[in-house]
């Protein structure tokens, strides 16, 4: 029940409202203050002064005047209203939403309250919720267009197609005349209902309704591309032909349209030539584009392909298409393709073009094509199924001799210097090639990526400060984290956590993570926005990604990172303190000691320096953001909070439990998962991730390794597990390694199977180690002999090296490993042992 | 193999919008939140269009990283909402190619699309954009490939103190002509009123299902109606504070 207020009072109340809506929070809160003083008790007034203040800022002060004014007044819809507001404003949905129901209770009639609530029933996906208030809305009132598509689109989200579409129709039914079609809001609903159908399995009935309809609507090309979709999706073959020709003349450079013209032509794929001449027409027709003449190279073969590629590279090459190689490399795991195309190229590059001259072409026209050659077989040697390193080398130096400021050819050099396993020069070479074109961005972020790769973030964020705001509040850093950057985050944060900074790459972790929040917030506006602007179909597909969005690669490769980072910071705690010269393993508690000590001081030096940059922004900068928010510096900047969390397993699981719901099927992901739960004792769901990674690649060494340790743990337990977990476990593992199996033999046999596949025996001989510990020596040896494998990468030596360390081996088997590695791969700086 | 495909009609492929960010942030140095690439996507579905690499074994919908694919290219347009002219037209927000794919005629493709989207599904006079007085490539496209022209040159548009070519290009020729359609459509209930007055069957709709006939019916019977037009329903462009 409101308080009363004097008229004058009263008068004023209404102006704190008007100031609110009007955005004038200083005047409303002076009004509400002079309410205040009279009728100091008063709850609305007091509710009011708290929304104002949580819109400049202040939701902390915000709360607790909130719950004074309802302490004061109970039944007042407006106080509890605000309560909900002010929940809403921190993100706590669940609360927010109880206190709208509250508020409605009281109030059932008011609109305001109705529509915040559904708001945020959508948002948190209560389908249930959300169509009961979308009904009411409706009901009270139902001429708005917007009430009955809200209304459509709950029933459509909550999977009735059939109760979304008939909604649709009744409102369609009150049209006295079909709408203009200049209405947007009407084209956009009519395709919507098609979708609807369409998605219910109504092919027919969608076709029909969009011949009938989809003319008048005016997004022309969807309505071609539904259509062409429907008809093939029917099997009305000659009339799904015609839509995809339609389509591929508005835009030739779709190979889905192609994929699609083929099916409804009824071609199949042993008619080379038929297909052949398809793209050829296509050709004719749009002679500009890439797709028809690329696509031919995927299903020609023998001479019909080298004649076919060997068209295709001399116009790229002599255009000087720089994506030529990327368009290529596909063709590669076909071996014959593979070495007709090296054949043909290195053929341009022994035989310089003798008919050039004939056809008008000048000298400089001759050197781009020769360069552009050179440059193709740098890529192509550089590049894994074709890889020979000092071939690449050569063709790459022979391209900058002939076009010395070409950016792309310089940035190749430095990626044959990264698979030399030298990112020190990798990040030089990458560096001249920024160097060639300082206004271009992208060779920019290239030299930047390949800083953070060799571990140097000063200069990597150096590089990228030269296209940040770095007026920014937090400097480039803070441009780059409010630009939602992504990915310099992500490389950045796995630079310190190789170097083991690991608060420094939490920090980064974490930013991304919230960036990830931040994303799925960011629909919440869409919800009323996307109701007036009418564009439904963009919006629920958009909601459905969102449901989906931590799907993404971005996420599943932070989250990865952020719990490796944990797990290490959980096995060895000193590293809180930052990086340790020691390694945990096998050290002497005096010498621990020591290390710690020279970390902790490293760490403060490290504070004050941040700090004294950040006195130096402060003196700089006006403090604003993009969006003109005042923000705060961080006051966390290290990621020293972050770090030294009590239970980084528990923090992991922030990380880990969205990654398993939505990227099930990665397997890093499981074995993840697993060091994860073997740490926090859940044994079930332990052995759920190995359970998981074998369904996808049954033979994988990191699986190979934890199923044994799972097995080793579930025998050393040191108190028994209730019954019926050790009945479940027991029951699954047998699926995955029999109890009766001697583990041995097991392993041994595992090794043999896969006695070429170096990952695979670098597995099998840490499983020796953990069954039989004496046999370490000899397992050294054995992995030193893996680099005589011809197949290992450097990447899976480098894995053999920490190897080494993880079983605790002497320095004298670390040396002898790195120098035979370091002979292997002269060029490389990745075994030099500190 | 780079296909160009629509961002947020149809198929949809509004689940790139982060990697569209990443392209936009990897080449130019203005650069937005996610939620203006939504507030695009979600007010103008039609007009932006997106490059990819097209993964090995074709697009797949069901995670991994074929649902994925490399985005090497995108166009994020708009229709300008208060324009000061009066005249209704697109805007091209940003357009970036890696500089690994130039060549290709990816900018071109995009543009050409986003174009055409304009000026048919929201009957836009001209298309502006703006581009830096230094960047002759993007200059050679914009003027001699697609046929703009400069309008003028606004003073230190960029951040950086740089000025801009303010340019557009008329998009009339391109659009539908939909009075066209409304006059066969009236033309075409007419007659089927006729048709229905004298009992005769439907003709070709005969095959139409009831629920069709009834919608048919329904929108013959009268002559008057509301006319919802667009303009009823342009907002204050409130996602758009996202932004700068």
């Amino acid at each position: 029940m409101p308080q009363p207020l004097s008229s004058k009072d009263a008068a004023l109340f209404r102006q704190v409202v008007r100031h609110y809506e009007n955005k004038q929070h200083k005047k409303g809160i002076k009004t509400a203050e002079q309410i205040l003083k009279k009728n100091p008790n008063h709850g609305d007034t007091l509710a009011m002064k708290a929304l104002i203040m949580s819109n400049i800022g202040q939701l902390e002060e915000a709360f607790v005047l909130a719950k004074e004014a309802l302490k004061n007044d109970m039944r007042s819809h407006i106080c509890w209203h605000v309560y909900g507001l002010l929940y809403r404003a921190e993100k706590n949905y669940e609360e927010a939403i109880k206190a709208y129901r509250f508020a409605l209770r009281i109030e059932p009639e008011s609109q305001p309250i109705q529509r915040d609530l559904a708001l945020l029933q959508i948002q948190m996906r209560d389908y249930q919720g959300y169509i009961q208030s979308r009904t009411t809305m409706l009901q009270a009132r139902p001429n708005f267009r917007q009430n009955w598509t809200a209304l459509a689109i709950a029933h459509h989200l909550s999977g009735d197609l059939e109760e979304a579409e008939k909604v649709l129709t009744t409102y369609e039914e009150t049209l006295k005349t079909p709408p203009p079609t200049s209405d947007m809001e009407h084209s956009e609903a009519v395709l919507y209902k098609n979708t609807i159908m369409a998605e219910a399995g109504k092919l027919e009935q969608a076709l029909e309704h969009l011949e009938k309809f989809g003319r008048r609507c005016a997004d022309v090309q969807a309505v071609l591309e539904m259509k062409a979709d429907y008809l093939l999706r029917l099997d009305r073959k000659a009339e799904a032909e015609a839509a995809y020709t339609t389509l591929l003349e508005r835009n030739p450079e779709n190979s889905t349209y192609y994929d699609a013209l083929i099916r409804a032509k009824g071609l199949s794929k042993d008619e080379p030539k038929a297909l052949k001449a398809l793209y050829d027409s296509w050709v004719e027709k749009a002679p500009r584009g890439d797709a028809a003449r690329r696509i031919p190279l995927d299903f020609l073969e023998g001479d019909d392909f080298k004649q076919a590629a060997d068209a295709y590279l001399q116009r790229s090459l002599k255009k000087g298409v720089p994506s030529l190689f990327a368009n290529i490399k596909a063709l590669y795991t076909n071996v014959a393709k593979r070495d007709t195309v090296q054949e043909l190229v290195e053929g341009y590059v022994s035989t310089p073009q003798s008919n050039g001259s004939a056809e008008g072409q000048t000298d400089s026209d001759n050197t781009e094509f020769l360069s552009s050659s050179h440059y193709f077989l740098a890529q192509h040697y550089n590049y894994h199924l074709s890889r020979d390193l000092t071939k690449a080398m050569e063709h790459v130096d022979k391209a900058i001799e002939l076009s010395p400021k070409a950016v792309e050819y310089q940035m190749t050099k430095a990626r044959i210097w990264k698979h030399h396993g030298n990112l020190e020069k990798a990040a030089e070479e990458m560096e001249k090639a920024r160097l060639l074109d300082e206004k271009d961005r992208y060779i920019n972020t290239k030299a930047a990526k390949y800083q953070l790769r060799n571990n140097d973030n000063e200069k990597g964020l150096d590089n990228m400060s030269k296209f940040t705001r770095n007026e920014t509040v937090g400097g480039a850093m803070g441009d780059l984290h409010e630009m939602q950057c992504v990915w310099y985050l992500t490389e950045d944060g796995e630079a310190y956590l190789r170097q083991k900074k690991l608060g420094l790459a939490l920090k980064r972790f974490h930013a991304v993570y919230n960036i990830f929040d931040t994303w799925q917030e960011d629909q919440f506006d869409f919800h009323s926005f996307s109701l007036r602007k009418g564009m439904i179909r963009a919006y629920v597909d958009m909601v459905r990604w969102e449901d989906r969005l931590r799907e993404h690669p971005f996420y599943t490769r932070v989250a990865l990172s952020a719990i490796k980072s944990y797990l290490l910071l959980h096995d060895q705690p000193d590293l809180a303190h930052g990086p340790m010269a020691t390694n945990g393993v096998g050290e002497d508690e005096n010498e621990r000691k020591k290390a710690l000590k020279k970390a902790k001081k490293e760490q403060q030096r490290l504070e004050k320096l941040e700090a004294e940059k950040r006195e130096a922004r402060k003196a700089a900068s006006t403090g604003k953001s993009a969006d003109g928010d005042v923000k705060k510096e961080d006051p966390d900047p290290l990621g020293t909070k972050l770090v030294a969390t009590q239970d980084p397993l528990k923090e992991a699981m922030k990380f880990l439990t969205p990654l398993l719901e939505l990227s099930p099927k990665s397997i890093e992901a499981q074995t993840l998962g697993f060091e994860v739960y073997l740490r926090r004792g859940k044994y079930a769901l332990a052995l759920k991730c190995l359970t998981a990674a074998h369904s996808i690649e049954a033979a994988n060494p990191t699986l190979h390794v934890q199923i044994l340790r799972l097995r080793k743990a579930l025998d050393n337990l040191s108190e028994p597990l209730p019954a019926e977990v050790a009945e479940a476990v027991n029951a699954e593992f047998e699926a995955l390694l029999p109890k009766s199996t001697n583990l041995d033999e097991w392993n041994e046999s595992f090794i043999s199977t896969h006695k070429d596949s170096v990952p695979q025996v670098q597995a099998g001989l840490t499983s020796r180690q953990l069954l039989k510990p004496d046999t370490r020596s000899q397992c050294e040896q054995e992995l030193t002999a893996t680099l005589d494998s011809t197949d290992i990468t450097i990447d899976t030596a480098l894995t053999g090296l920490e190897l080494l360390t993880a079983w605790g081996s002497d320095q004298a088997a670390k040396t002898a490993y790195a120098q035979k590695a370091s002979s292997k791969w002269p060029d490389s700086s990745v075994f030099r042992l500190e | 193999m780079v296909d160009i495909l629509p961002l947020s009609s149809y198929p949809s492929y509004i689940d790139l919008l982060p990697s569209i960010q990443t392209c936009n942030i990897t080449n130019l140095p203005e650069n937005y939140f996610l939620k203006y690439y939504l507030y695009h996507a979600l007010t103008w579905p039609q007009l932006s269009f997106v490059a990819v690499v097209r993964p090995k074994n074709g697009y797949s919908k069901h995670g991994g990283s074929d649902s994925y694919p490399k985005v090497v290219g995108y166009v994020l347009a708009k229709m300008e909402e208060e324009p000061t002219d009066g005249v209704a037209h697109g805007h091209i927000t940003s357009l970036s190619v890696m500089r690994t794919h130039r060549r290709l005629g990816i900018a071109e493709r995009l543009m050409r699309m986003s174009q055409r989207a304009m000026a048919e599904s929201h009957r836009a006079q001209y298309v502006s954009l703006h581009v830096r007085v230094s960047n002759t490539a993007a200059l050679r496209l914009y003027r001699d490939t697609l046929g703009f022209q400069v309008e003028s040159v606004e003073s230190k548009y960029y951040a950086d103190g740089e000025d801009a070519y303010a340019m557009r290009m008329d998009l009339s020729d391109m659009w539908v002509d939909w009075a066209k359609i409304e006059r066969e459509d009236r033309e075409r209930a007419a007659k089927e009123e006729k048709d229905g007055d004298e009992g005769e069957p439907v003709g070709e709709l005969g095959k139409a299902d009831d629920g069709d006939k009834k919608d048919q019916e329904k929108m013959v019977r009268v002559k008057v109606g509301r006319g919802l037009g667009v303009g009823d329903l342009v907002e204050k462009n409130e996602a758009a504070q996202a932004s700068n």
